[in-house]
């Protein structure tokens, strides 16, 4: 069962760096908790529209009038490198 | 056999909204970097996206105004990808359940109609701007920078069924929607500024084949003439390794402006797998059909019905399609003046002409209130019934524009009627004559340019007055018996 | 002769009123409680002295004049460090937050500073609420007040630790699947989930967006109403904030209690299941009438809530990239930067439930076991509606044991999850649960009983609980390592 999960391309998709033994041990651990899934997976279960969102309530839209929020300092505050007034990250290629 | 293109446009409309998609930021136009955020669009912990009701009403009016389908129980969707301009690195867009659907637009290539066929129109937020620093190429890049202003500001996209055949097709497809847009008043629809971005999907395959080809994404064009390039070029490109035999790559490519080339964007080879799953922080969207009616009493004239209506009064589908790209008080103006004059391509050329080109020169944008298609019309009345000459008829018009007066007024004031009394005129020609003879004998040995020379003369005696093809006409008469 | 810190808040207000105490008298006596307690307990990750002094003798000045803003004017709340207060931070207990400074107040916050509250400070947390013990905060976990070789519960923690040590009148936890209720039930204290989309999320940081919720901590259920009253209501913030909507009320006399048959087996402790029946035979007593129910779907709760809490939460946590915020690993590119600070700022429980959520999530694999799963809650939704058409309220252990040891379930993961089983299936429905302290355990640990009733019957559900309170009289109090109260 371990071998069906791809824990590389899972880290990769989530952009989390793993190294070995995190890979090693996180592979068993997603395995053991998948395994108990079996019976959920398995279930026949009705295709009803009810399923779509959670908790089916009804959507409140905004109205489209605008406010200022946070100041340009607040909005940089926590920023961990920044220059010009702009966040600086290293080189982010397309 | 030949090699059939097949292309399809994915676009992405910025909508003219007060506030952001889900918060309400203003919508700024600035210089000044991250200048308009909040916990919300700043992706901040502990922040939830409430969307704008303006920005739902401005896509129903664009998916009612090119046919489509409105999906009455939708929803907003998480596509979960990394990226440093992606604040929360989740965008909040559409799945499969987008507003509009299985729509269609009217377009005009080469003069004809055509049909472009919309697959879905759905709802997304834009993302912050990044700008690489280093020595300009996007792979030798030393830090990136990043403005968050742009972030969360309301995306229609719109993906048209990939049943576009050419480069021209997408051309006159792209100018179509931007006139929509703008006409709809749901976004300004500027290409320079980034209110309108395509990117265009390209595959080729052989006359006859079942199957579409591998598909190849093209992304960075900014203007309608590198669209039209862009498309020329990677049909070109993967009709010859079509040719050749070779594996196109499924993949993304970059329109480099400067060496009018597609190149490969390396990282994005195949499909990537962005994990859609329903917003759990955003209830379903439910579109009732009294919300849907309300959007259709006020949709506006659309392109195609100001076309329709152009066309009706006997102008050329091209000419048709150019003057719906103006205002809409030019149009009307022309609606008006034609059915004073009666006289279609007259107006039109005056309208579109000379009118348009001297409110340019003189950088006045809307027309002053003392123009009228009536007073207008009088001018090109008094032009078309050769009482003035079409000078006379442009300066008058000069005149108006700087201030209220009465035509045909004006141009007897201004001595500017001109005299087609055949006497009258036989008057000054035989003057004319009389007092030319040399002229007349170099006229009789073949330098025939003197004619206009004697025209001239005519012309100033009458001080302007006569009409200088009814007075050519007796000088020639005159001359030849 | 009550210590002031363990009075309702009514009462305490009563005394404000008359003049028998002042806001920074109590204050005073809490900070004193923080000194004693924290030292051994480590409930609060910050406490806010400096401003608090300032802000009791405002609310002495308030109540001097008579002008206060409030029931809660002047009185002490722990705020659970994943819920934003403008100006302090917000680490979530996670080493990814621990130099981040909020710029704004949550919805909550806002409404509790209307009315007047000190909020003493922040308290721990398992790291971005996920756990069952605040075993897995970054920053070390807190201690059961009762028996400082035992966790405090989790994710609330702190929380909940905090109010039974005295040094908070009340605090404010968050539960996703039982992570108020849990924690408050093994420190002997009330924790009270509300109905789904009555208290607003909005400055909540986010774990499992359609689950969490924000409750109070309290010694007394009427101080749970108290605080749940002055937040609850409609934020335009929070798209999943409700609008006041009405629901048939259940009885408050003469009432119908079912007791979960699936909630009373293997897994339960013994003495868990005294409990249930020690409060059923009270109710009885007063008149109520109590039968079993079955609710089948409540078996399958941890799985489908293990797909999706984490396919939530995967999403919920991808903003922590190192990018506006947080605990920047350099990197040479900005998905290095990403990929190292992510892991180097997450732990391992917290990159766990990413994973296991974004490969739910994956494609090829949505339909089996996410989409499942949402199908599965629906269904259970629809068993809880119906059973509420015969009972007015369900009754349950809120734990399948008293408080364990540290370290005792961390070596087997399904075995953590399995505390959740009586909690999970409140959030997979969305409708309010309380958890009220009733005994102690045959090792003179706390154990609580929870009830639970419609969405939309919070109050009603409060009512009852507090009559309920009354006729279980737990006055017990714990001994801090020899510290006496």
């Amino acid at each position: 069962m371990a071998d069906k999960i791809d824990i590389k391309n899972v880290a990769k998709l989530a952009s989390i760096k793993l190294n070995q033994e995190e890979e090693d041990r996180l592979k068993n651990d997603l395995s053991m908790i998948i395994e108990h899934f079996d019976a959920l997976s398995k279930m026949d279960l009705p295709d009803d529209k009810i399923s779509i969102h959670p908790l089916g309530m009804s959507l409140n839209l905004a109205e489209d009038i605008a406010s200022k929020s946070l100041t340009h300092k607040e909005a940089l505050s926590n920023a961990p490198e920044s220059k010009d007034g702009q966040f600086v990250v290293p080189p982010s290629l397309d | 056999m030949s090699i059939i293109p097949t292309i399809g446009m994915e676009t992405h409309v910025e909508l003219k909204t007060n506030s952001k998609m889900f918060c309400r930021c203003h919508v700024l136009d600035t210089e000044l970097p991250n200048e308009s955020l909040c916990p919300t669009c700043l992706g901040l912990p502990g922040s939830l996206p409430v969307p704008n009701k303006k920005a739902i009403e401005f896509i129903t009016l664009l998916a009612l105004s090119t046919n489509c389908s409105i999906t009455n129980d939708g929803m907003f969707h998480r596509k979960n990808y990394f990226y440093p301009d992606l604040p929360k690195n989740y965008q909040i867009s559409q799945f499969d359940l987008p507003v509009g659907t299985e729509g269609s637009l009217e377009i005009v290539v080469d003069g004809e109609f055509g049909t472009v066929e919309i697959e879905r129109v759905h709802m997304e937020e834009d993302t912050g701007k990044s700008t690489h620093i280093g020595s300009g190429r996007i792979d030798s890049a030393t830090s990136t920078h990043l403005d968050f202003n742009r972030a969360g500001i309301p995306l229609v996209e719109v993906v048209t069924k990939p049943l576009i055949k050419s480069s021209k097709e997408a051309v006159a497809y792209i100018e179509e929607l931007r006139q929509l847009v703008i006409d709809l008043d749901i976004s300004e629809g500027k290409l320079e500024k980034g209110n309108l971005r395509f990117d265009a999907n390209i595959s080729v395959a052989h006359e006859g084949d079942k199957e579409l080809g591998t598909k190849v994404e093209i992304k960075n064009m900014n203007s309608l003439k590198s669209l039209e390039k862009a498309i020329e070029y990677e049909i070109s490109r993967q009709t010859k390794m079509l040719i050749a035999e070779e594996n196109i790559i499924q993949e993304t490519r970059h329109w480099d402006e400067k060496k009018e080339v597609t190149s490969s964007m390396r990282s994005k080879e195949g499909s990537a797998d962005y994990r859609y799953f329903s917003d759990p922080d955003i209830p379903n969207m439910i579109l009732s059909n009294d919300f849907v009616n309300e959007i259709k009493t006020i949709i506006p004239e659309l392109p195609s019905q100001k076309r329709k209506m152009f066309i009706e009064t006997g102008l050329s589908i091209e000419d048709a399609n150019n003057l719906g790209k103006n205002k809409n008080w030019i149009g009307d103006l022309y609606l008006s003046i034609t059915e004073i004059t009666g006289d279609s391509k007259s107006s039109f050329n005056w309208v579109t002409g000379e009118l348009q080109g001297q409110l340019r020169k003189l950088e006045i944008k809307d027309l002053p209130n003392w123009v009228t298609a009536k007073n207008l019309s009088e001018i090109i009345l008094l032009v078309k019934e050769d009482k003035i000459s079409f000078t006379s008829g442009k300066e008058i018009l000069a005149n108006l524009i700087e201030q209220e007066i009465v035509p045909e007024e004006f141009a007897s004031q201004n001595n500017l009627i001109q005299e087609n009394n055949i006497e009258e005129i036989s008057k000054i020609v035989e003057e004319v004559i009389e007092n030319n003879s040399e002229v007349l004998e170099r006229i009789a040995n073949g330098e025939e340019k003197l004619i206009g020379f004697l025209v001239g003369q005519i012309i100033k005696i009458s001080k302007g007055q006569v009409n200088p093809s009814v007075a050519k006409e007796l000088l020639l008469k005159e001359i030849s018996s | 002769m009550m210590n002031n810190y363990k009075l309702p808040i009514s009462k305490i207000n009563q005394l404000f009123k008359n003049k028998e105490l002042k806001p920074s008298e109590l204050y005073a006596e809490t900070f004193e409680r923080a000194a004693i307690t924290e030292s051994i307990i480590h409930g609060h990750l910050e406490l806010f002295q400096e401003e608090n002094l300032k802000k009791a003798l405002n609310s002495d000045e308030r109540y001097e004049k008579g002008e206060n803003l409030g029931t809660l004017d002047g009185i002490p709340i722990a705020i659970k460090d994943n819920i934003n207060i403008s100006g302090y931070a917000t680490t979530c207990s996670s080493k990814m937050l621990s130099n981040y400074i909020s710029p704004y107040d949550a919805t909550v916050i806002t409404r509790l500073k209307n009315e007047g509250a000190l909020f003493t400070g922040k308290t721990n947390l398992d790291e971005f609420a996920m756990g069952s013990s605040t075993e897995n905060s970054a920053f070390g976990p807190t201690k059961n007040p009762w028996d400082s070789s035992r966790v405090p519960g989790g994710s609330s923690g702190g929380s909940a630790a905090v109010v039974s040590a005295g040094s908070a009148i009340a605090s404010l936890g968050s539960d996703t699947g039982g992570s108020i209720r849990q924690p408050a039930s093994f420190c002997g204290v009330v924790g009270f989930k509300p109905t789904y989309g009555t208290v607003s999320r909005f400055g909540l940081v986010a774990f499992a967006s359609s689950l969490d919720q924000i409750g109070p901590i309290t010694n007394h259920v009427e101080d749970a109403r108290l605080i749940f009253n002055s937040m609850k209501g409609h934020d335009p913030r929070d798209a999943t904030s409700l609008i006041e909507s009405k629901a048939k009320q259940p009885k408050l006399k003469n009432a119908k209690i079912g007791i979960i048959k699936e909630l009373m087996e293997d897994g339960i402790s013994e003495d868990a299941k005294k409990e249930v029946h020690k409060v059923a035979k009270l109710l009885e007593a007063e008149g109520h009438e109590i039968i079993e129910v079955s609710l089948p779907l409540t078996k399958m709760s941890i799985s489908i809530y293990y797909l999706i809490a984490p396919a939530e939460c995967s999403a919920n946590l991808s903003r922590f990239d190192g990018v506006r915020y947080g605990n920047r690993v350099p990197g040479s590119t900005s998905s290095e930067m990403m990929e190292l600070t992510r892991a180097n700022g997450f732990g391992p429980e917290v990159k766990k439930r990413i994973l296991l959520g974004t490969y739910a999530l994956s494609a090829g694999y949505y339909d089996a076991y996410y989409g499942q799963a949402l199908k599965a809650r629906a269904m259970m939704k629809k068993e809880f509606t119906d059973i509420y058409e015969d009972v007015d309220y369900l009754i349950s252990p809120t734990t399948p044991s008293d408080p364990f040891k540290f370290g005792e379930k961390s070596d087997n993961q399904l075995e953590m999850y399995m505390s959740d089983l009586c909690t999970i299936p409140a959030n997979l429905v969305g409708m309010p649960a309380i958890s009220i302290p009733t005994g102690l355990s045959s090792q003179g640990l706390p154990l609580s009983v929870q009830i639970m009733s419609p969405s939309n019957t919070d109050n009603t559900l409060l009512d009852f609980s507090e009559s309920l309170e009354s006729l279980v009289a737990f006055t017990e109090e714990p001994v801090i390592n020899g510290v006496v109260s």
